[in-house]
């Protein structure tokens, strides 16, 4: 008994301070000189998808050729994590805060926190809620809204092409609910959408980015609608899910499909005849005009306040001009 | 009334201190060594974070040590909290006072329904607040609409952020109440019954304490923690969204009461261990972030020291019985 608290510290001070020289080890990797500019990342969810792992991938990269140091917290889709990770940053007084928010609304009141304390902000990828535009300094990222009504263009220029007539009956599969970009896409098509009265938007569903989600709401909405004729999907990752369902009820080939995001497999997809437009939102870029909007701002440049880059339509006649992504 | 003695004596002498109750040992080791690894650590603004960070599990935990000490666990809490988060952002277009009351009352009413079942019904705790705990899921999705929704009140949320004598008001909050809980275990007879019924629930019957009113008492308190909890936390954000609480808050809640040294199987406890174990884990946390470490490690190194916790806890029976 007696020998026992001491074995029990001593196992404890093994494994803590092991873990802790791990993390440590972890922190050396990423440092570079001092004197270097920090961004302090908060980032929604590094293995939600394969655009999101290329573009954490490239982050890192971009920070390395500028030599510029780069503390990431990842918050896994949990929206108080992230919440807590940004309150985390703070405290280690990086020269910018740059946040992937995880709840575009959820996320204002620690981003007024973070600018009331002098902290510099750049939202990356998907927008927060207007009301903290006044607490940030830039956005950098995709025009959703644009990629959600050139999906929308591209989906009623491939019913012209097959000479559809009568009333087009279409659904919808969204991102994550709460997400901007998804609200984002979701709002530019149906804006499109609304001004053609010879197409019908049956019903939207929500799939939280994820595949498997989307096959399932396919093959629910291809049950519901028998007579449902196109589907425009949030990006290509949810495009597959649903072709999967399509191809399983033997639709594929009828159902027109279009998206607001390029994946590898989409383009693939579109190679095949399944997919009719979809936006070339490169991840590589995404993250590359972050940084330097990051750093542009950790300098005290001026920059846009919307620093977006193009994401220009890909449609089956124009592909080969563009680059199968890698992710 | 003896078994409660140890409880009640934790500084009666340094090592059975130690050895009974190691999460302070723990504590201060990890203290120590995040002050070291991480010059940041050490800050007022930190450690005021650190706290705040914990207000949220601090309610849960303090209702779960109520229901732990009497022997029994709830797994509802997580999704309890998300409901009361929905509700409190829901009804905010009847007042803020409204808003605040029905989430409270919803806590209450699953708490009730929890505790009937538990008590009159007389099936196993585990099954009724697995029931609850996936039913409240539905209904905050059903509620929600599948949609998160958003607070008009801002107000609100600029009380989520406020400080009260220098820290954050959640915290403050949350220590309060955690303290009033502690009084409760140790000077009234419902915290008194409580450590006899988990102690031993038959000779506590036979010895004429109202067993089923008492753990009907304790399914009320932790319903009513979670629910103050879904309150905090939708003051942080002014927002509720339908995945909160859900998958594993009710197993991290559990986790760090045990942590702290409460025995699961009850009788034994106090939220003064509790705190101790949510300090832990709120420092793991921080420290973890401070030292750009991934987040899995957060979940390994509290399995770890969960782990130590339970071998401290068969290795040492609590100073008399």
């Amino acid at each position: 008994m007696k020998r026992n608290p001491g074995f029990l510290a001593i196992l404890t001070a093994l494994l803590l301070v092991g873990g802790l020289v791990f993390a440590g080890g972890a922190k050396e990797t990423s440092a570079a000189a001092e004197g270097a500019l920090t961004i302090g990342y908060a980032v929604f969810n590094v293995g939600v998808d394969s655009y999101e792992t290329y573009h954490n991938e490239h982050f890192k990269m971009e920070c390395d050729k500028l030599g510029v140091n780069l503390i990431q917290l990842d918050a896994q889709g949990n929206v108080t994590r992230q919440i807590d990770q940004v309150e985390n940053l703070m405290q280690k007084k990086p020269d910018v805060i740059v946040i992937w928010p995880v709840h575009g609304k959820a996320i204002v009141p620690v981003v007024k926190k973070a600018h009331d304390a002098g902290f510099k902000i750049v939202i990356a990828n998907s927008p927060i809620d207007e009301s903290g535009f006044d607490y940030i300094v830039a956005y950098a990222g995709p025009d959703n809204e644009k990629e959600g009504r050139d999906a929308a263009e591209m989906m009623i220029d491939a019913f012209k092409k097959r000479g559809v007539t009568g009333q087009k009956k279409i659904v919808e599969l969204m991102g994550l609910p709460g997400y901007v970009t998804a609200i984002q896409r979701s709002e530019g098509f149906q804006e499109v959408i609304k001004q053609h009265s010879d197409f019908t938007l049956l019903a939207t569903e929500p799939t939280d980015w994820n595949r498997e989600k989307a096959t399932r709401a396919m093959e629910d909405l291809l049950v519901r609608y028998q007579d449902l004729q196109g589907v425009y999907v949030a990006d290509d990752n949810l495009g597959i899910g649903a072709l999967n369902a399509l191809k399983e009820a033997g639709r594929a080939k009828d159902v027109i499909m279009t998206s607001a995001c390029i994946f590898g497999e989409g383009y693939d997809a579109m190679k095949e005849g399944y997919m009719h437009g979809t936006c070339y939102q490169y991840s590589g870029l995404d993250a590359i005009n972050t940084v330097q909007v990051a750093v542009k701002v950790a300098k005290g440049e001026d920059v846009p306040f919307l620093s977006m880059f193009d994401s220009p339509k890909v449609t089956p006649e124009n592909m080969d001009k563009f680059k199968r992504p890698e992710y | 009334m003896k078994q409660t003695t140890s409880a009640k004596r934790p500084l009666g002498s340094l090592r059975s201190f130690v050895t009974t109750q190691p999460i302070w040992a723990i504590l201060a080791f990890i203290f120590v060594v995040a002050s070291i690894a991480e010059r940041d650590f050490l800050s007022l603004s930190n450690l005021s974070n650190i706290l705040l960070q914990s207000a949220l599990n601090g309610m849960l935990a303090i209702g779960m040590t109520f229901l732990m000490i009497n022997g029994f666990f709830d797994l509802s809490v997580g999704t309890v909290m998300g409901f009361a988060a929905a509700l409190t952002i829901g009804l905010q277009p009847h007042g803020m006072a409204v808003a605040i009351l029905g989430a409270l009352g919803a806590g209450l009413a699953v708490g009730a329904i929890n505790g009937f079942f538990v008590t009159k019904v007389k099936i196993n705790a585990f099954v009724v607040t697995l029931a609850s705990f996936i039913g409240m899921r539905g209904l905050i999705f059903i509620y929600t609409q599948e949609r998160s929704i958003v607070g008009q009140i801002d107000g609100f949320a600029v009380f989520g952020a406020s400080k009260l004598l220098g820290l954050p008001t959640l915290a403050v909050i949350m220590l309060a109440i955690l303290a009033l809980a502690e009084f409760v275990l140790r000077k009234t007879g419902h915290g008194r019954n409580t450590y006899a019924i988990g102690g031993n629930a038959e000779a506590a019957r036979n010895a004429g304490i109202p067993v089923e009113r008492t753990n009907f008492i304790n399914f009320l308190l932790c319903g009513l923690g979670a629910a103050v909890g879904g309150v905090f936390i939708a003051s942080r954000m002014n927002a509720a969204m339908p995945t909160l609480g859900w998958p594993d808050t009710n197993l991290i809640i559990i986790a760090t009461v045990a942590l702290g040294g409460t025995k699961l199987r009850g009788g034994f406890g106090s939220m003064i261990n509790t705190l101790g174990g949510l300090l832990a884990l709120g420092i793991i946390r921080n420290s973890m972030d401070l030292l750009n470490v991934p987040s899995f490690f957060n979940r390994l190194s509290m399995g770890i020291i969960l782990m130590l916790v339970v071998y401290a806890d068969a290795k040492f029976k609590p100073v008399s019985r």
